[in-house]
């Protein structure tokens, strides 16, 4: 993904051409996107430069990746010399969410605040079954994780770049000893 | 095999003991906790648990749906830096 720290990233990378598939300019795709099939719902995908357009047809799907074909790609020679290029999207393209959800790509890079200090930049956004969570660091307290709950979380502002945390009791002390102990 | 039904489930004796402790306090402080192995019962509903996955405190909110799993199902333990362009996160 790229943008700057605490803006909307322009673009979103959506994929990567892990290799060739046969001998007819048929590509493996691993797709980043949600639901594998949508990394062509967003529209034209690009390179990284933005200077070289990639039409891309899904055609099949592997275990771990998508089999595709790109218009003028025709043969294996053709299809091997895009190994390893990184498919991206304007991230104009993604359509708005909803009401208190936020695309991973824009909370990353947001800086955060806590009435305790400064706890750096949001590195990444997990989901462990348990609502997401938000890895912070670079701060005053090292790497901290934070749910992302609107308790905990009271604002997000993305255009500001920020967003403000109110930790409970013992959320920023990871590596402390904990009251009351436990069994060995 | 699965458990016997008789044992009824299991939970370490201490984190039932912090969580009841918590729960009279009143107050919202996060209860860390070693114990993956404990599961998580309806009393635990509510409570704000940091479960520890060998590294950190990975922040446990526990729901109706995760009674009866374990602590350690919500702390994966191994790393993964995945990719999620589209994903969306909602504040819960």
């Amino acid at each position: 993904m790229t943008g700057g720290e605490g803006k909307t990233p322009e673009r979103v990378c959506l994929g990567v051409i892990v290799g060739a598939r046969g001998l007819k300019g048929d590509l493996k795709v691993k797709s980043f996107a949600q639901v594998p099939e949508d990394i062509t719902a967003y529209g034209p995908l690009e390179d990284e430069a933005g200077s070289r357009r990639i039409d891309l047809r899904v055609t099949g799907q592997t275990k771990d990746v998508l089999i595709a074909r790109a218009e003028g790609v025709g043969d294996r020679t053709a299809a091997d010399k895009l190994k390893g290029l990184r498919l991206f999207v304007d991230r104009d393209r993604l359509p708005p969410p909803d009401e208190d959800e936020y695309y991973y790509s824009d909370l990353i890079g947001l800086t955060v605040e806590a009435p305790q200090g400064n706890l750096g930049t949001v590195r990444q956004v997990f989901d462990f079954g348990a609502g997401d969570v938000l890895e912070i660091a670079g701060g005053d307290f090292g790497t901290v994780m934070v749910p992302f709950t609107r308790a905990i979380v009271p604002v997000v502002d993305i255009d500001g770049g920020r967003l403000v945390v109110d930790p409970p009791d013992g959320l920023l002390d990871d590596n402390g000893p904990d009251e009351g102990g436990q069994d060995a | 095999m699965s458990r016997s039904v008789w044992k009824g489930p299991f939970v370490d004796g201490y984190l039932l003991k912090k969580a009841e402790e918590t729960r009279a306090s009143g107050r919202n402080s996060v209860i860390k906790t070693w114990s993956r192995r404990s599961t998580i019962l309806p009393q635990f509903v509510g409570l704000n648990f940091g479960v520890y996955n060998g590294q950190k405190f990975i922040p446990v909110l526990v729901t109706e749906e995760m009674i009866g799993h374990k602590f350690g199902e919500f702390s994966p333990s191994r790393t993964y830096h995945g990719h999620a362009a589209d994903k969306k996160a909602k504040r819960g």
